[in-house]
């Protein structure tokens, strides 16, 4: 492989991460507004 | 190459494990109650949302030892190391999702594994669950102590027992109160560090140290095995027995049926899949720190691998990020350890107190709470002491995977097909132990007569651990021609091969004898299982307090209601 496209296949992963963090955060806010609204504990 | 390494002054350090620890604390206290609900304490009312499940589930899988052994892998094997490591135990979780769907559908409101296993067999299947989760969860919390040990002691001026101490502490302060529901939702907070730390720390280091020039000026450190992104020797020195010990681990482990469990049912597979994507980016991203020291030449001091992370870290980072790499590790080794005390309480209040001592309907919901934190000190105590030894548990740990293997097949049978008997599967258990032990530690010659049979049971278990896999996706036809396709595709190259291999044979030895045994000892069975029992069987144990809250709850919607 040349050195772009293992610069591309380390720094991928990192990347990655940060797409399921946004994802997980959203989902989590999401549901602590609605456990807002709704007076309960988020769990 | 010498490793300068930074290290933290005791005031940053203690700063630090005060902020990570008083943060986990003072959330937990946010959902703390002062009467605690048995059930909820195990499970959290069996409905928690997307977000705190799919963290938790990430948070859960990762742990100290998968960073360090992913980055270990990639250092060894070279550029496809990590995906050896990280991407089969992602797929796992994955592949396990369509079976916790089932198990859910036929236990909805159950705590523990062991106790479906009560309500479908009986007690031996159930405490043989339930006997190598304790076991397993001790091991795994100190095995998390010492991760936290090591790290204080490498970056600060404390020593490795006061890093113990101070992790051991800090964990059990913030799960004590509210079990469960406190680990999973400070897992949503120790995930966002460990992902958020990724991000940044991998890409950082990457550049700090010298690439992507690097990969040009290092590649004469790399073997042409270390540089095929096909590795053979990748793919059978890490990523094959992962593959069987890894289901072994989905399947068996507590700490993930607790999660499946706990979330909302048609929130399952989202959760799985995100965890899945988490959990494979995650680890393998951390795995790249491998791939970039062996390329750099970087040689972990005392030749331990436990030491390649942080001395990378120590080297590359400015102190900011290093402190934020410290808690990316802290996060990953607490999340694991709070998560085995949540494990641990629930099999001690359901397994142990509520369907043995006590029985389903007289069990005390008071009591059950005061078991449960009782064990998580007890555990945490013991778990420190053997931290303290650093006595070798690696025997442990293999005899624990191993029942963990043996136990896969006659516990998904037991979900799907009513014939499999309590007999039929402590039968096919204990049979695979006794057959795994000899193997596994060479205790016979593996060659001539006994080398055949030992490889033609290892390549019926691939066709077992495959077809399982397919089952969950697409039924029993596709896995059974999945199955078949497996055994006659691999026996040309296992005969002869696999003898050399034996921690890989002797797990799939485990999975194909509890097969074998567990379907010849059923299939003529008259047993007619009514999959329906399980739901009454198993279920909340806390009744008079969940129906006053439900009453409550009823009271205040009507009173508002009524403004």
């Amino acid at each position: 492989m040349t050195a772009f496209f293992l610069s591309l296949y380390v720094l991928v992963w990192p990347a990655i991460v940060a797409g399921v963090l946004f994802f997980i955060s959203r989902g989590f806010i999401q549901e602590w507004l609605e456990a807002r609204r709704n007076g309960e504990d988020i769990i | 190459m010498d490793n300068e390494i930074v290290q933290f002054s005791a005031l940053t350090v203690v700063l630090l494990l005060v902020i990570f620890y008083g943060g986990t604390f003072l959330i937990s206290t946010r959902i703390g109650k002062k009467k605690e609900n048995a059930d909820d304490y195990m499970t959290a009312g069996n409905k928690i949302g997307f977000g705190i499940s799919a963290a938790s589930m990430t948070a859960t899988w990762i742990w100290a030892s998968s960073m360090y052994a992913s980055a270990t892998s990639g250092y060894t094997y070279g550029i496809s190391g990590p995906i050896h490591y990280g991407l089969w135990g992602a797929l796992m979780i994955l592949f396990i999702y369509p079976f916790g769907k089932r198990i859910r559908k036929v236990a909805p409101r159950a705590h523990t594994l062991a106790e479906v296993m009560h309500a479908r067999h009986g007690r031996s299947s159930q405490l043989m669950l339930a006997g190598s989760n304790i076991v397993g969860s001790v091991i795994s919390l100190m095995s998390n102590f010492i991760a936290g040990g090591v790290l204080i002691s490498m970056l600060s001026p404390f020593n490795f027992i006061q890093g113990v101490l101070a992790v051991a502490s800090g964990v059990l302060l913030y799960t004590l109160w509210s079990g469960f529901r406190a680990s999973v939702l400070t897992d949503f907070l120790q995930v966002v560090a460990m992902l958020g730390a990724v991000a940044i720390i991998v890409p950082v280091i990457f550049f700090a140290a010298g690439f992507p020039a690097a990969f040009e000026t290092g590649a004469s450190n790399l073997t042409p095995q270390q540089s095929n992104f096909f590795s053979s020797e990748a793919f059978l020195g890490q990523g094959a027995p992962y593959i069987a010990a890894v289901l072994a681990y989905a399947i068996g482990n507590q700490t993930i049926a607790q999660r499946l469990f706990a979330v909302r049912e048609d929130l399952i597979k989202p959760t799985f899949i995100t965890a899945t994507v988490g959990y494979g980016a995650m680890v393998i991203g951390v795995g790249m720190l491998g791939v970039l020291a062996l390329y750099l030449g970087f040689e972990p001091s005392g030749g331990d691998m436990n030491n390649l992370i942080p001395e990378m870290a120590a080297s590359y980072l400015p102190g900011v990020l290093l402190a934020l790499f410290f808690i990316m590790i802290i996060g990953a080794l607490s999340s694991t350890a709070d998560s085995d005390l949540a494990a641990l309480s629930s099999i001690m209040m359901a397994d142990v107190y509520g369907q043995n001592v006590a029985g389903k309907d007289k069990a005390d919901p008071k009591k059950m709470l005061l078991i449960g934190r009782a064990t998580m000190v007890v555990a945490t105590a013991l778990a420190v002491a053997f931290a303290s030894m650093q006595l070798n548990i690696l025997d442990l740990l293999v005899f624990v995977g191993a029942l963990w293997g043996a136990l896969v097949f006659p516990v998904l049978a037991s979900f799907y097909w009513k014939k499999v008997t309590n007999k039929a599967f402590t039968v096919s258990v204990l049979v695979a132990l006794a057959i795994f032990i000899p193997v596994r530690f060479e205790l016979i010659p593996i060659n001539g007569i006994t080398g055949f049979l030992i490889e033609l049971l290892a390549v019926i278990g691939i066709g077992v651990v495959l077809a399982l896999m397919s089952f969950g996706f697409f039924g029993l036809r596709v896995a059974k021609i999945v199955g078949v396709v497996a055994i006659l595709g691999s026996a040309p190259f296992a005969f002869g091969f696999l003898r050399d291999y034996t921690t890989l044979s002797a797990s799939l030895v485990a999975y194909s004898v509890s097969t074998i045994v567990c379907y010849l000892m059923s299939f003529r069975s008259k047993m007619e299982f009514d999959f329906d029992v399980i739901a009454i069987r198993t279920g909340d144990f806390d009744v008079v307090e969940a129906q006053a809250e439900t009453a409550e709850a009823g009271r205040d919607a009507q009173s508002l209601g009524g403004k």
